[in-house]
């Protein structure tokens, strides 16, 4: 075990010595911390000999120490203020919310959990528009582990695979808080569940462990938001287990929006029994190194997910998007579309992976990976990865990777908009069929501010790296970054 | 208005305007035809100041300023406007969208107020009845899925609306039935006014009978070859181009 492994075992360790982790009493939850510290033990950290992390320096990881912060609500306090919670609100948008600081609860600035966990059956009589959240409960993990931990005793960690990457396990090991939701058969709440994680203090090592349970016929949209209060670095090694009752509908919204200097591990794990249907939308407009983690399996017939995603990133931003789509059960359906704008030297990953298992007859699955090379420097690594064992399928995927269409360029600017101008249109248009697809309005309308704040930003540079190009105001063609899609994409075509 | 002067242009190092000279007063509308490759979508192009189209010798005048020396949005915003013989499509862009913002740039750059979303709104269906383009067009992607004539009558909105002082038609005939050709020719014939200008390239004198032109021209291998009234758009309809690879143009004015 290599020194930045043992420190981030260390951290776990001292929590576990300090009683910090919940849930103690539990004896089937120590054994499965217990069996993910020697799975991290065993793995360690990946590296970028390992081949789903070939493009994937965790060196920002393991240059600078992160630790857990101590669980001091008048520290928390001190950093982040009610108006850094006010500025954090999606406008319009009324939801249930828990509100994570550096993984820990923070329930001063949540709603009250009690009153959203106690409304479930008592309410139900109650006419659906009141929206009390009829059957669901929305709480943190902790709170749940000390004095309920029966409710979750079979779904917590079935969902994640066990013999993923060691940031898996090392959450699984050291995880102190979270959220939870859990919705009973039929349970439709009006309003999403917004789940937000700050990063506020400096060098912060947070594992949030998230764990949605939907059953039977319910439905529920979440929004796991993940933002920064303050520029400094930080680290969070979250995972989010989801379990998908038969027919059951989860709208899930992972949007990674935090500061340039703070890092994410991310893990979303979905089970999608019989008829259950998962669409999942990951936005990464923040953060120096990401990575996610997105697994779907489709496990009872007549399931189907889409996985939306839209990563923009520029500076030094590192994005790698590793997903995998398991059809092990027949009849089921799979869309996912990653589209990805990098300017300046940013570098991004994506790895699609489709597994047909043996009898998943009339699978049907596609998969789309476009990205925007906005200036040179910028790269992107993206591999589609089909293993199909079943004969009676269609499968279809395709990568492309492009600079902004020189004629649509012409055709604005012949139009009388100016070119900064016109690129940003055509990036925004582009970026913006991903946010099209989320239904939530007050969502997409935050974000499609954000990605014109991005863009506008990103604009600057742009310019003045287009200016030293062209002299003349005659040709700018931002594009040319490094493609390695190409020949990968092809090679791999045939990897069935 | 326009005074085009020997002018050379070349794409990736092949000359295809070999000297044209042109001159286009206020009011006027002069019709350009040829042959296939002959430069005429070329000429339009520099004159747009598409990237790729290398300028080696010559002048372009607009009223009195150089105009090859404007980036495009800049000829735009003063007034010269190509409808593309091939519109682009730009999907996840709305008509709507793209129109008001084109608008708004031009205005700002006469220093006049943008226009609001209402005025915007009510100018712009205004202008879609004129060229008899139903409402739904304007809410969809610019031309995306559009017929190839729903894309040219797209081209005549955005000109209704942005009032070009200089047009250069680059083939919005082909393609359209009679109908949308009437009523392309109507939504061009309302722009004419003695303080614009018009340049339209059609390989059919059938166009020249809605729009009649005051001049009409030959353009041949990079050149004009041969001008005159709209007569001599009849006479080409009768005969042909083949004379021009024989002889010697009979005679070259503006
Ligand atoms: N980007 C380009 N690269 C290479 N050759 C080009 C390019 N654009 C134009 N040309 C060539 O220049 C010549 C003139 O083309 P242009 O499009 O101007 O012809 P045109 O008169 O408009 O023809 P048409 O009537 O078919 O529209 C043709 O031989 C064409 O192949
Ligand atoms: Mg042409």
């Amino acid at each position: 075990m290599n020194a930045a492994a043992a420190h981030y075992l260390e951290q776990c360790r001292a929590l576990e010595a300090a009683g910090a982790l919940p849930g103690r009493d539990a004896g089937w939850l120590q054994a499965q911390r217990d069996a993910a510290l020697q799975r991290f033990e065993t793995v360690g950290l990946p590296s970028q000999r390992d081949e789903d992390w070939k493009y994937t320096s965790i060196r920002p990881l393991t240059v600078k120490p992160f630790r857990n912060t101590v669980a001091n609500g008048d520290a928390r306090a001190a950093q982040v203020t009610p108006a850094h919670i006010e500025a954090a609100r999606i406008d319009g948008l009324q939801s249930h919310r828990l509100v994570f600081i550096d993984g820990l609860f923070a329930e001063e600035f949540s709603d009250a959990v009690d009153a959203i966990a106690t409304v479930d059956s008592a309410d139900s009589a109650k006419p659906s528009d009141s929206d009390g959240g009829a059957g669901i409960t929305v709480a943190p993990l902790a709170g749940l582990l000390d004095k309920t931990p029966e409710r979750i005793e079979h779904t917590l960690g079935t969902v994640a695979p066990r013999c993923s990457h060691g940031f898996t396990a090392l959450n699984h090991a050291g995880a102190r808080d979270g959220a939870v939701v859990l919705l009973e058969p039929g349970a439709r709440p009006h309003r999403p569940v917004e789940l937000l994680f700050i990063n506020a203090a400096v060098d912060a090592f947070a594992q949030p462990r998230n764990l949605v349970v939907a059953g039977a016929n319910s439905a529920v949209h979440l929004i796991e938001r993940h933002i920064s209060v303050g520029a400094h670095a930080a680290f969070t090694n979250s995972v989010t287990e989801i379990a998908l009752g038969d027919g059951a509908q989860v709208d899930y919204h992972l949007i990674q929006a935090s500061s340039a200097a703070a890092h994410h591990v991310c893990g979303v794990w979905a089970r999608l029994a019989r008829a259950s249907r998962f669409s999942c939308r990951t936005v990464t407009v923040g953060g120096r190194l990401v990575r996610n983690d997105l697994g779907a399996e489709l496990a009872g017939e007549n399931a189907h997910c889409d996985l939306f995603g839209l990563y923009a990133a520029g500076g030094a931003q590192h994005v790698d998007n590793h997903t995998t789509v398991t059809h092990a059960a027949a009849h089921c359906g799979s869309c996912e579309i990653y589209k990805g704008v990098l300017d300046q030297r940013a570098r991004a990953v994506f790895h699609g992976r489709i597994v047909v298992a043996e009898g998943a007859q009339k699978t049907d699955a596609t998969q789309t990976n476009n990205n925007l090379l906005l200036s040179r420097g910028a790269e992107i690594d993206t591999k589609p990865q089909l293993e199909i064992y079943a004969d009676d399928v269609k499968c279809a995927h395709g990568a492309t990777v492009g600079q902004l269409d020189a004629d649509a360029l012409f055709y604005l600017r012949a139009r009388g908009l100016g070119e900064a101008q016109a690129r940003r249109m055509l990036t925004f248009a582009f970026a913006n069929d991903i946010l099209g697809r989320i239904e939530n309005e007050e969502l997409r309308a935050a974000l499609s501010d954000t990605l014109t704040a991005r863009l506008a930003g990103g604009d600057a540079v742009d310019g003045g790296i287009d200016a030293g190009i062209d002299g003349g105001g005659k040709n700018v063609d931002g594009g040319g970054g490094k493609i390695d899609a190409g020949a990968r994409a092809a090679s791999n075509r045939e990897s069935s | 208005m326009l005074e085009i002067k020997n002018l050379n242009a070349s794409v990736e190092d092949k000359a295809i305007l070999n000297g044209i000279d042109l001159a286009i007063q206020a009011g006027e509308v002069h019709a350009i035809m040829g042959p296939n490759g002959s430069g005429k979508s070329t000429l339009a192009n520099v004159l747009a100041g598409r990237d790729g189209y290398e300028v080696t010798g010559g002048s372009v005048a607009y009223n009195g300023r150089d105009l090859l020396d404007m980036a495009p949005e800049i000829r735009a915003r003063e007034g010269v406007f190509l409808a593309f013989q091939y519109p682009v499509e730009i999907p996840g862009v709305t008509n709507l969208y793209l129109l008001k913002a084109s608008i708004n740039a031009i205005r700002k750059h006469r220093g006049e107020a943008e226009l609001n979303a209402v005025a915007f709104l009510k100018l712009i269906k205004e202008k879609a009845a004129l060229v008899k383009m139903s409402e739904e067009f304007l809410y969809r992607s610019v031309n995306e899925g559009f017929s190839g004539g729903e894309k040219k009558r797209n081209e005549i909105l955005q000109m209704a609306l942005l009032e070009p002082a200089f047009s250069v038609l680059d083939e919005t005939d082909s393609g359209l039935d009679i109908d949308a050709l009437r009523s392309v020719a109507e939504g061009v014939n309302q722009l004419r006014a003695a303080d614009r200008a018009m340049l339209v390239v059609t390989h059919y004198q059938r166009l020249l009978e809605y729009i009649v032109p005051d001049f009409v021209h030959v353009m041949h291998a990079g050149k004009i070859v041969r001008s005159g009234d709209r007569s001599l758009a009849l006479e080409l309809e009768r005969e042909g181009y083949g004379w021009a690879d024989e002889n010697e143009p009979p005679e070259t004015a503006s």
